[in-house]
């Protein structure tokens, strides 16, 4: 098991290293750069020049690539372009917390309300419920995130008035839990409808597929309750394939963050990203894709670690 | 490049196609666009007497990056650090001068001596005294040369500056320079915090984001990263306690988010674009805010760039603004709430020349220039000249939505006179990279100039700034390159609104632009917010004599 996770870990390596190539080359082709923002009668282009020259951005892009490489080994991020004066690590220290609280929470959402409804639908395939879980389910697929989002935000904050519009807090009061919770609700359910179909198609999959096993049968020949077949018997060999899946609805997660913190005004990392893709922070963007690409690669692992865990078959 | 391009257009385009709010581009390209209201100006509604208290929070797109005059580039930044800090100087509402932290200013008969003035008991936050020390250190930062910020232009006419004593400062100029005054609304920085830091590394000292003092009427309390800034009332404030017991800056990431908190009341002020105008107008009928409304020092422009042969003879230019209509343009795009622009300037500045030769609407005309030009009608319709067609693209900046249409708008007008043009939406940055020095890679663009109050035109319009400055469409006049220098050196103002008139006058005859027309400015407030002062380029204006009838 400890050299599985070594040997993993390993790989991991080379597979950052190339995703920082591919995405520092990518961002660098795209046209333009932090001084568009610049855009100023009052401002002279040697001023504008001096600026460029200073942050090493006329420098060739595999010229810059290795001192970013550099810095960041040595653990510096180094300064935003943007926010000159800012360090890039303060910037994700303030607000990797935020996102992350945010895809917690959401992952919750998702599993305490998808799992229940795959095996309502495993247990009674092809009937009506089954069909109307099916039907929501990819509904939920294929209703764009920022669409359910505004559409929630017009209902519950602007007719309603019931909950915020966004952000994190209301401003200017003492810190409560409620207010919290109330700020939470929608970001973290409007995150969690994507991934929640998905794991409700999963989980039907699975089930049914566990259900037909010998075993379940003698379960029941036996005379149990079908409750204690399904959840004793069944749910633990059934939910094995859906702790994969999660691992790999990670980066998805990730993606998700960029739009439901835009639209939630949530001050997290994808919004950080957002804006700094705008803007050509170069390395703000490096860093934040960095990071993100290091979760998503740790997150897997701990997926397929605890697939062993929940399933003896399995040995690395 | 190309295929590099195109790659890099479908892996963006799903993030792109997500976002349809404008991106946080510089404010001084961008003035927000408008539509038709009704004034309702508070500064008439204000009942009874001005009290103090409140907690007001005010709503914003952009987010500031750092609190320091000399540094920072953005509006949000600047706005805030108005805040923070006073300057000598500052523009009013009707962009006459007035004293700030200088009670009077004089200036020498030969323009290059100004003496200046300070109130008495001006304190920094911390407590400490404001003298002539602290602006003559202040303005010495960017005549150093280590400093790396991008103001140094700004002060570049100063040759010494004496402290005569604690209130009173001579500032001596290598040559007269009228836009000088301009320079005097810097805000001043406290030399005793931060005389000991090399000024290399003054733009990127905490002092600029964690710990900013100056002698503004609101002191900084509190920056969360990316939610809010939060200032509180200076007890202390030389002027009078402000009313406001704290001003907070919250940051919204876009203007849909920004219409619902207001709409919600999670935010008392906010600038409204021109697509959310509906929506503040119920808010108005509702009862919840009141929307001021007022002309924007801002014009809204078609560049065409001289670099490409078709715009090389100002008869075509001409007989382009001929077949463009822009009063439909502005009741179609606008709801008809802008001006016809004729001329590079703002009917809001004292420098403007109302008589400047204008194009009016008039097809006939424009079909007669293209022909004495030598475009003739080819088979398709399409106009011709030695074989090549009249055919362009013209650029605009996507997020903007009436920049957008009127790119459609100007394509459908246009085909009316025989001429094809493309429309070609693009990303901020990549279209400034497009526009500006050294590709110059466009054909027209649509774009928009805030303006500043010194109504000096060298910057957009003078031969030495094509190469790398912001005359990228290639303007030049031998002869108004002379009166340009010259009218900075005009200290009678007088004197200088001639010069400017004239350059003004010949700019708009040889049509370098088809200057489209002047947007207004809207402001939703708080149905609460007393003592508002539209300013038509500063939204904050006086913002420590607002209170809230709460």
């Amino acid at each position: 098991m400890l050299s599985y996770i070594i040997r993993r870990v390993l790989m991991a390596i080379p597979l950052l290293i190339g995703i920082s190539i591919l995405s520092f080359g990518i961002i660098h082709l795209a046209p333009g750069d932090p001084t568009a923002l610049m855009m100023d009668p009052n401002i002279k282009p040697e001023d504008m020049e001096a600026y460029k020259e200073k942050y090493g951005l006329n420098d060739p892009t595999h010229i810059q690539y290795l001192k970013w490489v550099g810095n960041m080994l040595q653990g510096d991020f180094g300064q935003s372009l943007i926010r000159q004066g800012t360090d890039v690590s303060f910037l994700i220290a303030q607000r990797l917390p935020n996102t992350l609280f945010l895809m917690l929470v959401s992952t919750a959402l998702a599993i305490i309300i998808s799992i229940p409804f795959g095996i309502f639908s495993a247990r009674k395939p092809y009937s009506l419920t089954d069909y109307s879980v099916t039907f929501t389910s990819f509904l939920g697929l294929a209703t764009p995130n920022f669409w359910i989002g505004l559409v929630l935000i017009m209902f519950f904050s602007v007719q309603l008035g019931w909950l915020p519009t966004g952000g994190i807090a209301t401003l200017n009061e003492p810190f409560s839990l409620i207010d919290r919770l109330n700020h939470l609700i929608l970001p973290a359910f409007v995150l969690a409808t994507a991934d929640m179909a998905a794991l409700t198609r999963y989980t039907r999959t699975s089930m049914l597929e566990v259900l037909k096993q010998d075993y379940i049968r003698t379960a029941r020949a036996k005379g149990f309750k079908e409750n204690k077949v399904v959840y004793k018997h069944g749910l633990r060999n059934g939910l094995i394939p859906v702790i994969t899946i999660f691992g790999l609805l990670l980066p998805s997660f990730f993606a998700g963050t960029v739009i439901v913190e835009k639209i939630f005004n949530w001050p997290g990392i994808g919004l950080l990203f957002i804006d700094a893709a705008f803007q050509r922070d170069y390395p703000v963007i490096m860093a934040v894709t960095v990071i993100t690409a290091a979760l998503t690669v740790i997150g897997n692992l701990i997926a397929d670690i605890l697939y062993a865990v929940f399933d003896p078959r399995i040995e690395y | 490049m190309k295929n590099k391009k195109f790659t890099l257009l479908v892996l963006l385009t799903f993030v792109l196609s997500i976002f349809l709010a404008a991106c946080n581009a510089n404010p001084a390209t961008e003035p927000s666009e408008k539509e038709n209201e009704n004034e309702n100006n508070t500064e008439e509604q204000a009942s009874g007497e001005p009290k103090e208290g409140g907690d007001l929070i005010v709503g914003s797109i952009g987010a500031p990056t750092l609190f320091n005059d000399l540094y920072s580039t953005d509006i949000s930044s600047s706005d805030i650090s108005g805040w923070l800090y006073d300057g000598l100087v500052k523009y009013d509402e009707n962009l006459e001068p007035q004293g700030d932290l200088a009670k009077e200013w004089q200036t020498s008969d030969d323009g290059l001596v100004w003496t200046i003035t300070l109130h008495d008991g001006v304190k920094f936050h911390d407590g400490e005294a404001l003298t002539a020390e602290d602006v003559k250190f202040t303005y010495s930062i960017p005549l150093s040369e280590d400093y790396t910020g991008p103001r140094a232009s700004d002060f570049e006419k100063i040759e010494k500056i004496d402290v005569v004593d604690d209130t009173t400062v001579k500032i001596t100029l290598s040559e007269p320079y009228a836009p000088f005054l301009g320079t005097l609304s810097y805000g001043i920085l406290p030399e005793h915090i931060l005389k000991d830091v090399p000024i290399a590394e003054l733009g990127e000292n905490e002092f600029n984001t964690k710990n900013p003092v100056g002698s503004g009427p609101f002191k900084f309390e509190e920056w969360k990263e990316g939610q809010y800034v939060k200032v509180v009332a200076n007890d202390d404030y030389y002027n009078g306690r402000p009313y406001l017991d704290s001003i907070t800056y919250k940051i919204v990431p876009d203007a849909n988010a920004l219409m619902a908190q207001i709409a919600n009341g999670d935010v008392h002020q906010a600038s409204v674009q021109s697509s959310d105008l509906p929506t503040a107008e119920k808010l108005v009928d509702d009862g919840k805010i009141n929307l001021s409304t007022e002309l924007s020092l801002a014009y809204t422009y078609l560049g065409y760039n001289q670099k490409n042969e078709l715009f090389q003879d100002a008869k075509v230019r001409q007989a382009l603004t001929h077949a463009l209509d822009r009063d439909s343009m502005i009741q179609a795009v606008l709801d008809g709430d802008g001006e016809i622009a004729h001329a590079p300037s703002s009917p809001l500045s004292w420098a403007y020349n109302e008589n400047v030769p204008k194009f009016d609407f008039d097809v006939d005309k424009a079909k007669q220039l293209l022909e004495e030009a030598g475009w003739t009608p080819g088979d398709d319709g399409i106009l011709q000249k030695d074989g090549k067609k009249f055919s362009f693209e013209v650029k605009t900046n996507q997020g903007n939505k009436a920049r957008e249409q009127i790119a459609q708008i100007v394509q459908e007008q246009l085909k009316q006179v025989g001429i094809e043009v493309t429309p070609k939406i693009m990303e901020w940055s990549a279209f400034i990279e497009d526009v500006t020095a050294p590709n110059w890679n466009y054909d027209a663009v649509i774009l928009g100039w805030s303006l500043s109050a010194d109504p000096d035109p060298t910057a957009l319009w003078h031969s030495k700034e094509r190469e790398e400055g912001l005359n990228f469409v290639h303007f030049s006049d031998p002869e108004l390159d002379k009166l340009m220098e010259e009218n900075t050196k005009q200290v009678e103002q007088s004197e200088r609104k001639e010069t400017i008139a004239k350059i003004q006058e010949g700019i708009a005859e040889q049509q370098p632009y088809t200057f489209l027309y002047y947007p207004n400015d809207h402001y939703a407030l708080d149905a609460s917010i007393k003592g508002f002062v539209h300013h038509p380029s500063s939204e904050y204006y006086m913002i420590e004599k607002w209170w809230m009838d709460k």
